[in-house]
């Protein structure tokens, strides 16, 4: 496969996945919004803005009165959902995300195409006043369905061949840096109440699964563990890691065999973190911070070993 | 709905009606469904094939609006109709013409016979920009300069005329196919029964096409669609045909020449191209042999396809061709090398290089259409009948001062064929771009892409001036 089409669907699976993650998020804020304490709304606010490492457009969050942070809330949703300049909005995110099946469209299967067309078409013409006055969390929860449906018509549908993998990767490594970076913003903060943790596994879409296998009674460490090791969460870091080395031990190495042998090898690395490493370590926040860091690693071996690699040397087939 | 107040103009060819208002032979069976429709139902599959292309994202790019860098190309609903017996008649006028040009092509870059011979002057060709010299004393594989050619025809009272033919890298194809499916899903009880030649093999018979020019002894060619990249306007048509065909669709950028062999830049290494489907001009293909700024193309590539290790479909230097000034040329060309009189004809062209041709054309500015030799979409012309004596002076000043650069023709009453316009059935002038594909073989798909000009009484059809595009039928017999 050409190496910028497996670039570009690699990257369309970063974006959406990044979309669909921002519109959880402000999904739960936006309910909260409606009847949740100020405090709680506050540090909501705080915790996406940490969790995204931006500054919010005012320059921080002040917890004042009740009036003053939901009028706040209007002008964070916007700068997070709609604001084109800002590159991890969820309107860039969505539009990079389609801008790149656009370009390898011949690449996807032609349904994925169309539904993700269509969607960016509903959202295109969007501003926040259009979602606030009337249902903000519908806008957060369609969008998610919509990149949802967008993952299940790609799973029915698409060749399983190399833009597959690259795709499947760019969403995995995706999904597992923010989750990382979810689970450091809960872990670093000490006044974390039931209603956190709650956040936080319906954001992973956990919610349902931690309440089948542990029980309505919320208990930290569970938590930490359905998320991080539980191999049947989709969303869980072991499952990311395990299903991304499938998907890279299923591609043919790279032209540069030094990049994508070190590619392979941390692929397998982050796997082993999760299954030998978690369990007995009680500095959890650095095993955290580490696999944030092979997180990125592994992005830059990709790149060096089949987009970006050197032509003088390379392989010729 | 009924076609009562439908208007029909004695000098205008209509597409469906006869000078009475007759329904024509092949027109019949269409007329009398689209009468049956009600207003409500063509209503609706007006909007289903606009919603359609929305949707599917068949969209293009005019030049110079940032607003809307996608923008869809308006649809209209009701097919063009054609019988079978007409488009027998321009398959043989196209297939000659293509072989005439080819001919041409080779022999002007080659021994210039015809310019010895004294049918076409030397400054016409060697002055024309589109000349290369660097193509001199090259001869394309097969003879095959130009594979890809889409002819812009009209139909007057008189007939068909050819008004232009694209050698470069005619676009357009994809709209063809996409009319097709959305006419074909909107009407679809009329289509089972107009019994319509088929265009959706198109892709295929471009692959063969294609792959007859593949270097020698590479049975399974690899082909790549080169284009300019996501901001060209032909964009979509680009990625789509590359799916149409299995080919990768590259940039410059992904292509490298090595050794005289051209590879592409792959996951697992370097992949080399038998053949390339360039959709970027020649001006930008080579920075190494043309312009030295172009960051589209490939450097080496006119190398690497003069060693014979890849084909280059359309040849670079094809322009010369289809230049304004060469296209007068044209009947010529066929009577000169083929010894035949041409089947189609071309619109009565004056080239203001020659000075009673310029004499002539400053005089009747207001009845005429005058053209830039080196433009193409419908930019930089005047329309005689439709401008202001201040824009004809104006125009007038900028022919005199390079009378070389300018051509004249009448103002053609292009053939109109019923629209939807507004809930009801109006004409609009139309005009037809069929495309040729010739590897060592001619092959032309029974179709082509109309367009409309839907503004009404505009005569110009271009996409980037407004105009549509509408569904054409070729009827069985």
């Amino acid at each position: 496969m050409l190496s910028r089409s497996a670039q570009g669907l690699y990257w369309m699976g970063r974006y959406l996945e990044r979309a669909e993650h921002l519109c959880r998020m402000l999904r739960l804020q936006t309910e909260a919004l409606v009847d949740r304490p100020v405090r709680e709304i506050y540090l909501g606010w705080s915790r996406i803005y940490g969790a995204m490492n931006r500054q919010p457009p005012m320059g921080s969050i002040e917890l004042d009165g009740d009036e003053y942070t939901l009028a706040d809330s209007y002008t964070l949703a916007d700068d997070l959902t709609f604001e084109r300049s800002h590159p991890n909005s969820v309107w860039s995110c969505f539009a990079l995300g389609r801008e790149n099946a656009r370009q390898m469209r011949h690449c996807i299967s032609a349904g994925m195409w169309t539904r993700l067309n269509l969607a960016y078409l509903r959202i295109q013409k969007l501003e926040i006043q259009d979602i606030w006055r009337t249902s903000p969390e519908s806008f957060y929860a369609e969008t998610s369905v919509e990149i949802d449906t967008f993952a299940g018509v790609a799973e029915s549908t698409m060749y399983r061949d190399e833009g597959w993998s690259f795709m499947q990767i760019g969403r995995l490594i995706e999904r597992a840096q923010l989750s990382i970076s979810l689970l450091l913003a809960q872990t670093s903060t000490e006044e974390n109440t039931d209603s956190d943790w709650i956040s936080l596994l319906r954001i992973r879409h956990a919610l349902e699964a931690y309440n089948r296998r542990y029980s309505v009674e919320v208990k930290p460490s569970q938590v930490l563990n359905l998320l991080v090791t539980d191999p049947l969460l989709p969303g869980s870091l072991c499952r990311s890691f395990d299903v991304a080395a499938a998907e890279l031990a299923s591609i043919a190495p790279g032209p540069d065999s030094r990049s994508s042998g070190a590619a392979h090898r941390l692929a397998g690395r982050l796997c082993a973190l999760v299954h030998y490493e978690w369990p007995d370590r009680q500095d959890r926040e650095d095993l955290l911070w580490q696999m944030s860091r092979h997180c990125r690693d592994l992005h830059d071996l990709l790149t060096a070993a089949y987009f970006d690699y050197p032509i003088e040397d390379s392989p010729v087939l | 709905m009924n076609f009562d107040n439908y208007e029909l103009d004695p000098s205008i060819y209509d597409e469906m009606f006869t000078r009475d208002g007759a329904p024509r032979e092949h027109c019949r069976k269409i007329y009398e469904a689209l009468s049956e429709f009600s207003a409500e139902e063509l209503g609706s599959i007006q909007e289903r094939v606009t919603r359609s292309f929305s949707s599917e994202g068949i969209t293009f790019t005019v030049y110079g609006d940032e607003e809307a860098d996608e923008r869809i190309i308006p649809i209209d609903c009701l097919p063009r109709v054609m019988g079978g017996a007409d488009w027998r008649q321009l398959e043989a006028g196209l297939t000659q013409r293509l072989k005439a040009l080819n001919l041409f092509l080779e022999d002007v870059y080659g021994q210039a016979r015809i310019i010895e011979d004294g049918v076409i002057p030397v400054d016409v060709v060697r002055g024309c920009p589109q000349y290369r010299v660097e193509m001199r004393g090259f001869s394309a594989p097969h003879g095959t300069w130009v594979a890809i050619c889409g002819t812009d025809l009209v139909r007057t009272n008189d007939g068909f005329r050819v008004l232009e033919d694209n050698l470069r890298v005619p676009s357009g194809v994809s709209y063809m196919l996409a009319n097709r499916k959305a006419a074909k899903t909107s009407m679809r009880v009329l289509y089972r029964s107009s019994k319509v030649q088929e265009v959706e093999h198109y892709g295929r018979v471009l692959l063969e096409t294609l792959r007859e020019l593949a270097p020698r002894g590479r049975s399974d060619p690899s082909i790549a669609l080169l284009t300019p990249g996501v901001y060209n306007s032909a964009f979509y048509e680009h990625m789509f045909l590359a799916g149409e065909i299995g080919a990768e669709l590259v940039e410059g950028r992904d292509l490298i020449v090595n050794d005289g062999f051209v590879y592409m830049r792959t996951t697992t290494g370097l992949r080399r191209v038998d053949v390339v489907y360039r959709r970027v001009d020649d001006d930008f293909v080579d920075p190494l042999v043309f312009r030295p700024d172009s960051l589209l193309g490939v450097p080496g590539l006119l190398h690497a396809y003069k060693l014979g290790n890849v084909a280059l479909v359309n040849a670079p230097g094809t322009g010369v061709a289809d230049d304004k000034s060469v296209y007068a040329y044209v009947p010529d060309m066929i009577r000169y090398y083929l010894s035949q009189e041409p089947i189609l004809s071309n619109v009565e062209t004056r080239l203001c290089r020659r000075p009673e041709d310029l004499e002539y054309t400053l005089d009747n500015l207001q009845d005429l259409v005058v053209k830039r030799v080196g433009e193409s979409g419908g930019y930089g012309m005047l329309i005689g009948p439709h401008s202001t004596q201040e824009e004809r002076n104006e125009y007038a000043e900028q022919v005199r001062a390079d009378p070389a650069d300018f051509i004249s023709q009448p103002v053609l009453a292009l053939s109109r064929s019923p629209c939807l316009i507004e809930g009801g059935f109006e004409p609009r002038h139309v005009d037809l771009r069929p495309f040729v594909l010739h590897g060592r073989t001619t092959r032309i798909v029974p179709g082509a892409f109309c367009r409309v000009a839907l503004r009404r009484g505009s005569l110009v059809v271009n996409s980037s001036q407004g105009g549509g595009g509408k569904d054409f039928w070729v009827l069985e017999d």
